[in-house]
Formats: structure tokens, C-alpha cells, sequence
């Protein structure tokens, strides 16, 4: 799983989260099929997340899938709770979406203990409020919670990408390679000093 | 599905050429080398002489996404017919290799080798440093590479030669500036594990970094060695009122021990211990504004040695090379002999500087800061207290 048919060796699935929101999301909301279709959808509370191997989509270390949007996200073993604020999906200066960042959290709700598992899930803006820039996170969520209106419908599916941070590189897959180890840096910073030593002769 | 990456259609939407290294070895590099048809034409041949980092990204295009590196495949050749240098040179610039070349492993055996290079704007020593990298990847010469152990050396030597000349694949990318949050909104930044503040903050500042522990300690030497920062340096230095009893030559040696210890050799400076800035070098620097400057200040001394000290870059070499090895404690150790070397006649005092110097080089935990406090705070009496209490300091 995580690579395409027909792709040669070398593409991997990692979505941004406009495309995530885009080519994903909308069309699953839109009941259009998403090409390729190759998130499945898995029902948040019925796994934990090391349970999601061969459920969800894997990319890397990443597990992707749709999910509806539920106010109690508790699982078998624990729950997932924000851990910071919500952040807009932008296209083109618009927010086409909503990113809630959420860790999981052994045992009972409040009492659990926090574990490396995070979970980024995307919403569709309200239809109402999509256009409105001055929608505070915290307002945008309530309205997320208040689900049973006329327009949650589209606004119920969520694509959910979840990943343990502490995997190493893969986590971040746009990152990956864009890095210097830090032994080039240390070399890179002793060319400097070659660099100020030969213009000071 | 058809793909055509350099026609209209392209990658289905979400996928990226983003190859590991080995796939760009084992696959693209062997294939090339080999003239094996390669499936899809994602990497292009290029020219590295007649192509400007800059104008990398249009030649090198895949699809439509957005990019942040970019492949190319590069035929080497030999910068003199006689020599074994390559000419990276552009009509801008030129490709400077910097570093020691990695070896790239795959679950098996050694692969290849990565070299990894800067490009400097240009005539070569007058050279302007930009923030494209470039890593060169080449194939272990195929004939070397029979069973794994025994070869080694031989696939190292017989790579070395023959490394300046043929195939090569190339990723090219613009050096992230890790103090800048990065605007693009993807992937997993916010990896913050479960932990406490100090986790979180490293998360925040290393966005999109994932260090080792020993690579932290690394990224403590850098910020040491990119900055510089005199005035804080003097203040460090400006000798902190008088010591109280009249031990003439003892009072001054423990206001600054490390200071005077190690400057005797000429090694280095670390700065006094009674400074709250010292304890500061302690905590990673990246994790408050304020330890950040003292920090910066005692790298300075660190590392230029201050006034009458003499930088020396043995000594940085293996400092930076039992870091870099996983080995903090050996820094240490080499400290501790440094300082045993130096005056034998002062047992109990040079147990006292060693172990200061051990946790200055082998520091580095945020834990360690009470520890420092509670021993700076005994050096300052330190004349008049016992030599058992001291030692029993130093065996915290």
C-alpha cells in the first residue's frame, strides 16, 4: 500500500493538505468517487492507532483514511484530544478546510497518558461560514460539535492522517531529505571559517 | 493509468517522486549505469556545467505539485585528463563538495556512497555560499562488492578511485534555515511528542529536523562555532569581585577554573562558573533567547579561545569527533586528561576542574541545570570549604 499502480519506484504518497482537502475530501463529500481511490474509510473509534496496519492507507509511517467526524473520539485503549489550535487549510487565500491536530492518550479520558501517536484530521469549513475569514477556531469548532444541521451532511466526512512522531524521518515526508545531516552542517560551517580565514590573509 | 511526466497528465494527485536512497541507487543509478530502460523518464540527464541550480527546478520538473528537490543523473567527468578532480564548475558558480562522503546502506550490504555539496557563487576562493545542496550519490564499484565484510576496505578504496568519473544521480534542494518556520503547510509538523516543555520546544525549533541525542549535542557545537559574540565574551571575563579568604593564588583559579585550567595549555576557554551565563551553556541553546546568547558567548570562548588563548582545531576535531561517533563521554575523558596533564600538584583542585569540564563538554541534558547551580554555588566558597566537601561536589 502507499504507492500507486504503475508508478515506478520512487513515488510515494504524501499528500499536502490542500490536496488532502481538494482531491480527497471534497470528493468523498461530494459522494464522487476520489482518483486514485485508494483511502479507505475507517471508523476512528473502533481502532487504536497501532491497529490501523493493513485498515488504513500507508504511506511511510503515515496511515491514512476517511473517518466521520465525531465529538468523542474514544478508542478501545484511550482517546485522541487536541493539542493545539486548529489551523485553516488555505487554496489560493481561501480556507477550504480545517486541520485539528490531536495526540493519543492511553487509559480513560483526562486521565490517560499521552503517547507519540498524533493525528492530523481535516474538515470542510462549514458551508455556511466558508467564506468568512474572521471564523475563530474555537467558534469553528463548537460548530463541528453541534452536527445534526441541515448541511452536515458533507460536512461529516474527515480524512485523518495519523503517524507515531517519534518514526524518524519518514514522518515528515516533504522534509525528508530536504535536510542536512548534522555532521554536513558541522562541515559546512568549518568552510566558513576556511572562507573568513583565507580573505582575513 | 498513464503517466506522462512530461506531457499534460501527470502523478495521480498526492504522490510525490520522492525516492529513499536506495531506491534512487538500486534502481535508478544501477539502471542507468547498466542502459537499462528505465520505466518512466522522472530523471533527467543534465549537464551540470551548463545548468545553474536555479534553472534546475524547471529542467527537473516532475508533474505539476509543488517541489522541494529536485533529480537529475550526471555523467562525471575528470576535471584534467591526468587528475582526479571534477570540474562542478557553472557559468555562475561552482559546486563545492564539502564534508566526508556517507556510505549508504541498504538492510544488507553498502550500496554507495553519498557526497554532498554546496554551490558557491562565483570564482572559486572569493566564492559566495547559497543555500543549494546538492547530494551526489554513486554505486560501489559492482566488482567489489562480493561478500560485505571483507570488502569494505577494498570497496572504499577501489570507490574512491573511481569515484571522480562516470554516472552519478543527483538530488538537489535549497538549504532549509532552521530558525524560520516553514510556510508550507504539509506533512507532520507537528511531531511534538508526548513529552514535557523541553520536548515540545525542541519539536518546535527542530520543525522538520529529527535529531539523534548525539546529533543534539552537534547542533549545540554549531551554534557555538556560527557565532561570534565579544561583548558578552568580556563581560564573562571581567574578573567577578575578590575571594574572600586570602588564598591568594587559589582565590582566582576557582572564580574562573575552567578558565584557567585549560588556558594553560592553550586548549580553550570555557567560561567562569560562578556566571549564571555559564550554567546556560548547560541547557540546549536553541530553548530560551537568553541561554542562547550566553551560550553563544561561551562558545566564543570556546572556540577563539578569548584573549591570549589559542583556538585550536585538534582539539575542535575531536571534540567534534567523539560527538559525532556517540561517544560524549570520551570528550569528556579527553578533558579530564587534559587536565589531569596539566598541574599534577593540585589533586584535589584539578578533580574539581575536570569533573566542571566533563559536564561543560559531556552536558548537554536539560537536568543537568540544578546539578551545575548547586555546583557553582559551592566554587564560590570554595577557598575556604574543605576538600572533602568539594569532592564530594564533584562525585554528584
Amino acid at each position: 500500500m502507499g504507492g500507486a499502480p504503475n508508478l515506478p519506484p520512487g513515488f510515494h504518497f504524501f499528500p499536502s493538505d490542500e490536496e488532502l482537502v481538494v482531491h480527497f475530501l471534497r470528493r468523498k463529500a461530494s459522494l464522487l468517487p476520489c482518483q486514485p481511490d485508494i483511502i479507505p474509510t475507517v471508523l476512528l473509534n473502533h481502532y487504536d492507532p497501532w491497529e490501523l496496519n493493513d485498515k488504513a492507507l500507508q504511506a511511510g509511517n503515515q496511515w491514512y483514511f476517511f473517518s466521520h467526524a465525531t465529538q468523542s473520539r474514544v478508542t478501545p485503549n484511550g482517546y485522541w484530544s487536541s493539542i493545539c489550535a486548529d489551523e485553516m487549510v488555505k487554496s489560493g487565500g481561501c480556507n477550504i478546510g480545517l486541520k485539528k491536530t490531536l495526540v493519543f492518550s492511553m487509559g480513560e479520558p483526562s486521565e490517560g497518558t499521552e503517547t507519540n501517536w498524533i493525528m492530523h484530521e481535516y474538515h470542510l469549513p462549514d458551508g455556511r461560514k466558508e467564506s468568512s475569514s474572521s471564523t475563530s477556531t474555537s467558534s469553528s469548532r463548537k460548530l463541528h460539535g453541534n452536527k445534526g444541521h441541515s448541511n452536515t451532511e458533507s460536512n461529516n466526512w474527515v480524512i485523518c492522517r495519523v503517524f507515531d512522531s517519534t518514526s524518524g524521518s519518514q514522518v515528515n515526508f516533504h522534509e525528508e531529505g530536504m535536510e542536512l545531516s548534522c555532521l554536513d552542517e558541522v562541515f559546512l560551517s568549518l568552510d566558513d571559517y576556511d572562507e573568513v580565514s583565507l580573505s582575513n590573509n | 493509468m498513464s503517466i506522462s511526466v512530461n506531457g499534460q497528465s501527470c502523478v495521480p494527485p498526492g504522490f510525490r517522486f520522492h525516492p529513499t536512497e536506495e531506491e534512487l541507487l538500486n534502481y535508478y543509478l544501477r539502471k542507468k549505469v547498466a542502459s537499462q530502460q528505465i520505466d518512466l523518464d522522472v530523471i533527467r540527464d543534465v549537464d551540470l556545467n551548463k545548468l545553474e541550480p536555479w534553472d534546475i527546478q524547471e529542467k527537473c520538473k516532475i508533474g505539476s505539485g509543488p517541489q522541494n528537490d529536485w533529480y537529475f543523473f550526471s555523467h562525471k567527468d575528470k576535471k584534467y585528463p591526468t587528475g582526479t578532480r571534477t570540474n562542478r564548475a557553472t557559468a555562475a558558480g561552482f559546486w563545492k563538495a564539502t564534508g566526508r562522503d556517507k556510505a549508504i546502506y541498504n538492510s544488507v550490504k553498502r550500496i554507495g556512497m553519498r557526497k554532498t555539496l554546496v554551490f558557491y557563487k562565483g570564482r572559486a576562493p572569493h566564492g559566495q555560499k547559497s543555500d543549494w545542496i546538492m547530494h551526489e550519490y554513486r554505486l560501489d564499484d559492482p566488482t567489489a562488492s562480493g561478500d560485505a565484510a571483507a570488502t569494505v576496505t577494498a570497496a572504499a578504496a577501489s570507490s574512491d578511485a573511481g569515484q571522480e568519473d562516470g554516472w552519478v544521480v543527483c538530488r538537489v534542494f535549497k538549504k532549509k534555515h532552521h530558525h524560520k518556520e516553514s510556510g508550507g503547510g504539509s506533512g507532520g509538523k507537528h511531531g511534538s511528542g508526548g513529552g514535557g516543555d523541553g520536548g515540545k520546544a525542541a519539536a518546535t525549533v527542530h520543525h522538520g529536523l529529527h535529531y539523534s541525542s548525539s546529533d543534539d549535542a552537534l547542533d549545540q557545537i554549531l551554534q557555538y562555532m556560527g557565532r561570534s559574540c565579544k561583548q558578552e565574551h568580556e563581560q564573562l571575563l571581567s574578573p567577578h569581585g575578590g575571594s574572600g579568604g586570602g588564598a591568594g593564588r587559589a582565590g582566582p583559579r576557582y572564580l574562573r577554573p575552567i578558565d584557567t585550567v585549560l588556558d594553560r595549555h592553550g586548549f580553550m576557554k570555557l567560561p567562569p562558573l560562578e556566571s549564571p551565563s555559564a550554567t546556560a551553556t548547560l541547557t540546549p541553546p536553541h530553548l530560551s533567547a537568553a541561554g542562547d546568547a550566553a551560550a553563544t558567548a561561551a562558545g566564543d570562548d570556546l572556540l577563539h579561545g578569548g584573549g591570549n588563548g589559542i583556538t585550536d582545531w585538534a582539539m575542535m576535531d575531536r571534540l567534534v569527533a567523539s560527538h559525532l561517533n556517540g561517544q560524549a563521554p570520551d570528550a569528556a575523558t579527553a578533558a579530564d586528561q587534559l587536565c589531569f596533564d596539566g598541574g599534577a600538584e593540585d589533586a584535589d583542585g584539578l578533580a574539581f576542574y575536570s569533573a566542571a569540564a566533563t559536564r561543560l563538554l559531556g552536558g548537554g541534558g536539560g537536568s543537568s541545570d540544578d546539578d551545575l547551580w548547586s555546583f557553582t554555588r559551592s566554587s564560590a566558597p570554595a577557598a575556604a570549604t574543605s576538600t572533602t566537601e568539594r569532592l564530594s561536589h564533584v562525585s554528584l
